[in-house]
């Protein structure tokens, strides 16, 4: 009984339980249309794991009791600015992609700098972020470009040092895939097996009492939002590479879709409460119904309530296992 | 020598004044309880105590030297522990983390050092069972924990972390019956082991069974401070309830009672007759 | 008892039957055609696109599925048209905004051996990316058509309108227009922005009291310029044209307060490809050409009424 107990109080049954369940869902009713097959399968896994790769982050910011809206925008940004200087400027991309990650490593800091300083919720702050940066993104283009999108990016890869590591499909699989995994088990392993995670736990469970044994709740939320920011940027090297391209509103509403993947992995929008495997299983979820319901007969106009009724679905399951879990004995 | 001492201390908030020329010392194994009705001024002087709050005016003595407290850390560093009316817990989080957040033991795992939560499950299995608490799993959250025993871990980690001095803020308060009587069995327990307890509650009772020293706070100001020698129980009753207001509402329910001959005007004077008795305890 | 069993062995039938639908639509060999494009039904533009799949769909009795991305988004489209060369269709129907992104999504199709038709945009990079055809509107071609009609009307100075500088395509719209009118054009550039549009059209007006013929490239340019001119009193004095439909611009047509709008039929854009790609894949025909422009149509105040009336309908 207590092994069972041990089981039902992880934060990632639920995600567990879904994932199994949507995937026989979509197996037999999809299966013959492509969903089982490898480029099927491919297919939904490239989807999960851009969603994957924000939803690891997001995930532990959440738990440490706080949102980044600006994630969206931050995708928009770095984007432009891998390749308006590429393109336009001339600059080396290893040079643009480091400076793509200094900015968004500069405005991570700024958002959780601003929190912890105003005491404002960082729903608010990060909203603000979020429009900030998107129109610098939409004005800066447009004042250097005179267009929306700056394209062409191809030509100038080859070669470069930083680019082997943000391109390519190692054994088939993009390379979105494998950053995903990656940063599944680094940040999964920091959560669980580091001091620095527990202060995690602590600073969303209730910060003051986290300060008032000493934990530094401003550091570990600060690098936190670093962390969201440095994500995105990853998320739109990989993007830029891989289409050559990029546009302003790169990246729109992917900040509400990690949020979503995290929390239908059992991660508590309150704080305190979830986890890094959870998260991604989320977002394997998002992706597979995503792309699968595009193998069924389903409508697809009706996707985007068949997915708000799971997401329902997936957050009134987590709900009751974790009262399970909390029971008094 | 007295571990910490407040000289003459006053404490204002602008213009209001929460704390004034209070004097205070607390020894080792001692337990000094600090009294007074709501409103008084506990919890201003926690705050001084733990190090939240500095004092306006006043001195605050370490070992006899004076000590300019910035941050509960620091307190936390000399060994003032304290034990916050909200625990400080986190219901989410297993016991374990809980005992150990913040001074989390470490191992090193290669170039990395990692949280050694083999060695804190054993040690927070060992030290909750000296205080005579059995738990199941150390991993399992302190949610599923009583209020009694979510007390009792916190009593226990102060001490662990070798706390001189130990606050505890209404420790009491929001327990039954059953489950107080074990908090004050800790309670002695820490005196024991040579550590400085402060108590703070409301209940004279609770403070009656335990205490060593009284201090009575009332708007601000103290009443004193006794040993329990100098003392009986309802004198410390009557100096809290605030002895005059008492006598004073006795009066003016009286009044009212000759006036108002009815079922209302009868219950009045009862009333009246009862705060009389409790301003005037026959000792 | 009896009749209570019936009925129940009844209704597994019928469910375990609704199940295979999809397996026996394909039995049938029903021709499995996907289309993926750049815009949202909740586009008007892109609803008539829809409604000239779903029509076709129905003539030629083919399983069309309509795929979009929720908002303008490369990535996304790219990775539909993936989804849509797994689930191994028939024939594939692509729009092409943006030829760096969906390249390779699009050649992975063509080398799967499905038949690709594009639509829409993208008519420069269509061959060079395996597709049979295109089916949409040569930019240069209808700018072209636009300036030979003006010059033909005698305008000699004329101005066009830029609502969006840098999309390549507007860009080839109005190098036709100057092609076609044989003299050189100032293009004035607008944004999004209703008032500053209209007030910078203002200006260019006070500025240039001689100018005899209007080039709108889309209704974001055309309806803020048509209000410029009605305050200065130039509606009429002028040759007003645009591209594309709007409401707005259709009724100003039908009022005689512009000449003429260039439309680029996109229901055609949605109803040939299926059809096309239909015929292929039953019977192995194939039209012979690589282009098939829908426009330039040209809207006029003569026939107006009838294009209003199908735009209620969404065919136009």
């Amino acid at each position: 009984m207590a092994a069972l107990r041990k089981v039902l109080v992880r934060p990632e049954l639920g995600a567990v339980i879904a994932a199994i369940g949507i995937f026989v869902f979509f197996s037999i009713v999809a299966g013959t249309r492509g969903f089982l097959t490898a480029q099927g399968t491919i297919n939904y896994l490239e989807v999960g794991a851009e969603h994957g790769i924000l939803a690891v982050s997001v995930a532990l910011l959440m738990i440490a009791g706080e949102f980044d809206l600006s994630i969206g925008s931050m995708i928009g940004a770095a984007g432009m600015l891998i390749a308006i200087p590429v393109t336009k400027f001339g600059w080396p991309p290893w040079l643009a992609i480091l400076l793509a990650f200094a900015f968004s490593l500069a405005v991570g800091y700024f958002n959780g700098w601003l929190v912890v300083k105003t005491r404002l919720p960082s729903f608010i702050i990060t909203l603000a972020s979020l429009y900030l940066l998107r129109g610098l993104t939409f004005g800066l283009t447009i004042a250097l470009l005179n267009y929306t999108r700056a394209s062409g990016m191809g030509t100038y890869l080859s070669g470069d040092p930083l680019v082997a590591i943000f391109s390519g499909a190692p054994l088939g699989l993009k390379i979105s895939i494998w950053w995903w995994a990656g940063l599944t088990l680094v940040l999964g392993w920091v959560l669980f097996r580091t001091p620095y995670g527990n202060w995690i736990f602590a600073a969303g469970g209730d910060a003051l009492a986290a300060r008032n044994v000493g934990v530094p709740v401003a550091r570990v939320k600060i690098s936190l939002f670093m962390l969201t920011a440095a994500t995105a940027t990853l998320l739109a090297t990989i993007q830029v590479l891989d289409t050559g391209s990029t546009d302003v509103l790169r990246g729109e509403l992917a900040e509400l879709e990690a949020i979503a993947s995290a929390v239908i992995g059992g991660n508590l929008l309150t704080g305190g409460y979830g986890s890094v495997i959870g998260a991604t299983l989320g977002a394997l979820i998002l992706g597979m119904v995503q792309q699968g319901i595009f193998y069924t007969n389903i409508d697809t106009n009706w996707f985007k309530a068949v997915l708000g009724a799971m997401l329902l679905a997936a957050v009134l399951l987590n709900n009751y296992l974790r009262q399970q879990a909390l029971r008094s004995r | 020598m007295a571990i910490i001492e407040l000289k003459d201390v006053t404490k204002s908030f602008g213009r209001v004044n929460a704390l004034r020329g209070i004097s205070v010392k607390i020894d080792a194994a001692e337990v000094h309880c600090l009294l007074g009705d709501n409103g008084a001024g506990k919890s201003t002087l926690i705050k001084i105590l733990s190090g939240v709050h500095k004092p306006t005016q006043g001195q605050y003595e370490f070992e006899g030297k004076p000590v300019e407290l910035t941050s509960p850390r620091e307190a936390l560093d000399l060994g003032i522990a304290t034990v916050f009316q909200d625990l400080a817990m986190l219901p989410l989080m297993s016991i374990t983390r809980n005992f150990f957040l913040g001074r989390e033991p470490k191992k090193k795992f290669g170039p990395v050092e990692v949280f050694d939560s083999g060695k804190a499950s054993k040690i927070t299995n060992e030290e909750l069972s000296k205080i005579g608490i059995k738990i199941r799993d150390p991993d399992q959250a302190v949610g599923t924990l009583s209020g009694g025993e979510r007390q009792a871990v916190a009593i226990a980690r102060a001490v662990y972390f070798g706390a001189r001095v130990l606050i505890l803020d209404e420790p009491t308060s929001a327990l039954g019956v059953k489950e107080a009587a074990v908090v004050l069995k800790y309670i002695v327990q820490a005196k024991t082991k040579g550590i400085g307890v402060i108590f703070i509650t409301h209940n004279v009772h609770h403070a009656w069974a335990v205490g060593d020293t009284f201090t009575v706070l009332n708007r601000g100001t103290s009443y004193g401070t006794f040993k329990k020698g100098e003392m009986t129980r309802e004198r410390l009753l009557q100096m809290m309830a605030g002895g005059e207001e008492l006598e004073e509402l006795a009066v003016e329910l009286d009044l009212i009672a000759k006036r108002d001959p009815s079922e209302a005007g009868k219950l009045e004077h009862r009333v009246a007759e009862e705060l009389d008795r409790e301003a005037h305890p026959k000792s | 008892m009896q009749r209570n069993l019936k009925s129940k062995i009844i209704t597994a039938l019928a469910l375990a039957a609704s199940f295979l639908v999809p397996v026996a639509g394909f039995a049938q060999k029903k021709p499995h055609i996907i289309v993926v494009t750049h815009g949202q039904v909740s586009d008007s533009f892109w609803l008539v696109v829809k409604n000239g799949v779903d029509q076709a769909a129905k003539d030629t009795g083919s399983d069309v599925d309509y795929r979009s991305p929720e908002k303008f988004d490369m990535v996304a489209m790219a990775q539909l048209i993936d989804a849509a060369v797994a689930s191994k269709p028939d024939g594939l129907v692509v729009s092409i905004p943006d030829a760096d992104a969906l390249g390779k999504s699009i050649q992975a199709a063509v080398k799967a051996g499905i038949p690709v038709i594009s639509m829409n945009s993208g008519s420069d990079v269509s061959k060079k990316l395996g597709c049979l055809m295109h089916v949409g509107q040569e930019e240069y071609v209808a700018g072209k058509g636009a300036g030979e009609r003006m010059k033909a009307e005698g305008v000699k100075k004329a101005v066009c309108i830029n609502q969006e500088v840098g999309n390549a395509g507007l860009d080839a719209r109005a190098k036709g227009f100057k092609d076609g009118l044989g003299t050189d054009v100032e293009i004035l550039a607008v944004g999004m922005d209703f008032t500053q549009s209209r007030n910078a059209f203002s200006g260019y007006l006070q500025k240039n009291p001689d100018v005899e013929g209007i080039l709108a490239l889309g209704p974001t340019g055309s309806e803020p310029a048509l209000q410029a001119l009605q305050q200065a009193g130039k509606v009429g004095k002028v040759k007003f044209g645009t591209f594309d439909l709007s409401p707005t611009v259709l009724e100003a047509l039908e009022k005689k307060e512009m000449d003429f709008a260039i439309d680029q039929q996109q229901f055609l854009q949605g109803y040939l490809p299926v059809v096309f790609l239909a015929n292929y894949v039953k019977y192995g025909l194939l039209v012979a050409t690589n282009s098939i422009p829908t426009g330039p149509g040209f809207v006029t105040p003569d026939n107006a009424k009838q294009v209003i009336d199908l735009s209620k309908k969404g065919i136009r």
